[in-house]
């Protein structure tokens, strides 16, 4: 069994220890604080660790004072979460300026109160207009497999942390593809779940039409037992869902029985490197998945998603935009600034779009209840790079690390992604889409892919 | 009917001043470039032929 103490646990052990009384909360963050002061120089995945306040938590804990499925759990959130007493940066130097949060966001509150550990706040691509990690005010969160190349972005710190082992468990955001592309690019277990299934109070927003917040960890039970915690109607997020909570973890151990697998062709199957297909071939063939489904006008969707970030994007910074451009990071500002000369029919019948394909995709899960897709279309670039080659075609990084994430969080699909670390290679993730509300189907395949050995989080 | 090549640069120029934005002379050779890019991107919704009937979701419910 993994040491409790060693940067390999997941939470599901470390919670176990904790609970069983094993290991003391205490030594669970000392152990963590000390792994973050250690790694840190080398993969600026924090902003603020909050070690005073952990520290009184874990005490708290060992006198009995709280109890839950994620007792003693460390972990860190992209700090477009509220952590109170905190600023919000969203990856931004405009924000230290504005207030401090007077209390922690939704999602915070949820894993605190099933007894988990918050130890800080993560590194981000500016207010979360990226995919690559990259970061002018605090410098770019690095890639643990390979630090000379990117995270991936925009919860780049939030990948980073985890892959590094700083932590064993952090929350990120998913607008157009930013947990799964880390997830992807760093070798991790990643949930962007339902559009509305977990509130987004407390956390500073991008695209409303499409803000999703999720986990990242290092196993696919970690996954589902932090997604668990924090599942539940919100009246403080207009759109999150009163369904009822419905527990993930206790599914796993049906495995991928009776499930329908696919592969998502054409759109999905080019203009990607070739180890993103090699990927999905490899996790096709563990779940002996054979058939192939077309989501329609899929490159469509992905246009009206760019379309409806640029102008929604745009809007909510619009003022900052007049008043403090100076204060941008210039990779986000001019996109920003073009995004607000976008006309507005062009976001209109994006919306109206969004309604059709959605219609045409949950048609496809009357036959299917997963769909395998690459999650980027190749693994970690380096550093700095702005062009990549595609099929042979150049495109832009920060644009196209997206491809084949924006059509499905377009219309609020769950995705989870499963890492394959590729030996001697970098890692690369498989997105396994689900239709909505059905996170426990790509759980369980997720778990499966584990299980099997094809999905593995990174080495220790 | 073939479509005019669209004068990027100048609808940069008098869009901002439409929306208020002042564009240092220093930012505006990328805000074009970005501008160029969304109109290559946007083209496979822009090609699109939608029903009149088609309504898109207030509330969006996946």
């Amino acid at each position: 069994m993994t040491d409790p103490l060693s940067k390999a646990a997941t939470a599901t052990a470390i919670a176990g220890a904790v609970m069983s009384g094993k290991v003391k909360a205490s030594a669970v963050v000392d152990a963590t604080l000390a792994r973050i002061e250690a790694a840190e120089s080398t993969i600026n995945a924090f902003t603020d660790v909050v070690a005073e306040r952990a520290r009184k938590r874990a005490a708290e804990i060992d006198s009995g004072l709280h109890r839950g499925p994620l007792l003693g759990v460390p972990f860190a959130v992209k700090n477009l979460f509220d952590i109170a007493g905190l600023p919000t940066r969203a990856g931004s130097k405009i924000n230290i300026d504005g207030p401090k949060a007077a209390r922690d966001g939704a999602l915070v509150r949820k894993l605190e109160a099933a007894g988990a550990i918050l130890v800080g706040a993560l590194n981000m691509g500016e207010y979360a207009y990226d995919f690559t990690g990259e970061n002018i005010h605090y410098g770019s969160s690095r890639n643990p497999r390979d630090t000379t190349r990117m995270s991936g972005g925009s919860s780049g710190g939030s990948g980073a942390a985890v892959a590094a082992g700083e932590v064993p468990l952090a929350l990120g955001s998913d607008t157009n593809g930013s947990i799964r592309v880390p997830s992807s690019l760093c070798g991790l277990f990643g949930l962007k779940p339902t559009y509305g299934r977990l509130s987004r109070a407390g956390s500073f927003p991008f695209v409303d039409s499409f803000d999703h917040l999720g986990p990242l960890a290092r196993s696919a039970e970690d996954l589902a037992l932090s997604f668990d915690a924090m599942q539940g109607w919100d009246s403080d997020d207009p759109v999150c869902t009163d369904r009822p909570v419905d527990p993930t973890l206790p599914r796993l151990i049906e495995g991928v029985d009776g499930l329908r697998i696919a592969i998502a062709g054409e759109y999905f199957a080019r203009g990607g490197e070739p180890e993103a297909f090699e990927a999905v071939a490899t996790v096709a063939k563990a779940l002996g998945a054979t058939k192939t489904v077309i989501l329609p006008q899929a490159a469509a969707a992905r246009a009206a998603a760019y379309v409806i970030t640029a102008i929604e994007g745009a809007q909510l910074h619009l003022p900052r935009l007049r008043t403090r451009p100076q204060d941008f990071d210039p990779d986000t500002r001019e996109r920003f600034m073009a995004g607000a000369l976008l006309p507005g029919a062009w976001y209109v019948k994006a919306q109206r779009f969004r309604r059709q394909y959605r219609a045409h995709v949950l048609k496809l899960f009357e036959e299917v209840d997963v769909i395998l897709a690459p999650a980027t279309p190749c693994t970690a670039p380096k550093l700095g790079q702005t062009m990549m080659k595609l099929d042979g075609v150049e495109l832009p990084v920060r644009a196209n690390l997206g491809v084949f994430t924006q059509p499905i969080s377009f219309i609020g699909l769950p995705v989870a992604v499963a890492p394959l670390q590729r030996p001697g290679g970098l890692p690369i993730g498989v997105q396994l889409i689900a239709k909505p509300y059905n996170e426990q189907a790509a759980l369980r395949v997720a778990a499966h892919l584990q299980k099997v050995g094809v999905a593995t989080a990174p080495p220790a | 009917m073939a479509q005019e090549k669209p004068d990027v640069a100048r609808m940069v120029e008098e869009g901002a001043k439409i929306v208020g934005l002042t564009i240092a002379p220093e930012y505006r050779a990328n805000v074009i470039l970005n501008v160029e890019r969304s109109l290559l991107i946007a083209r496979p919704l822009l090609e699109l032929e939608l029903e009149d009937e088609l309504m898109s979701s207030p509330v969006f419910r996946p």
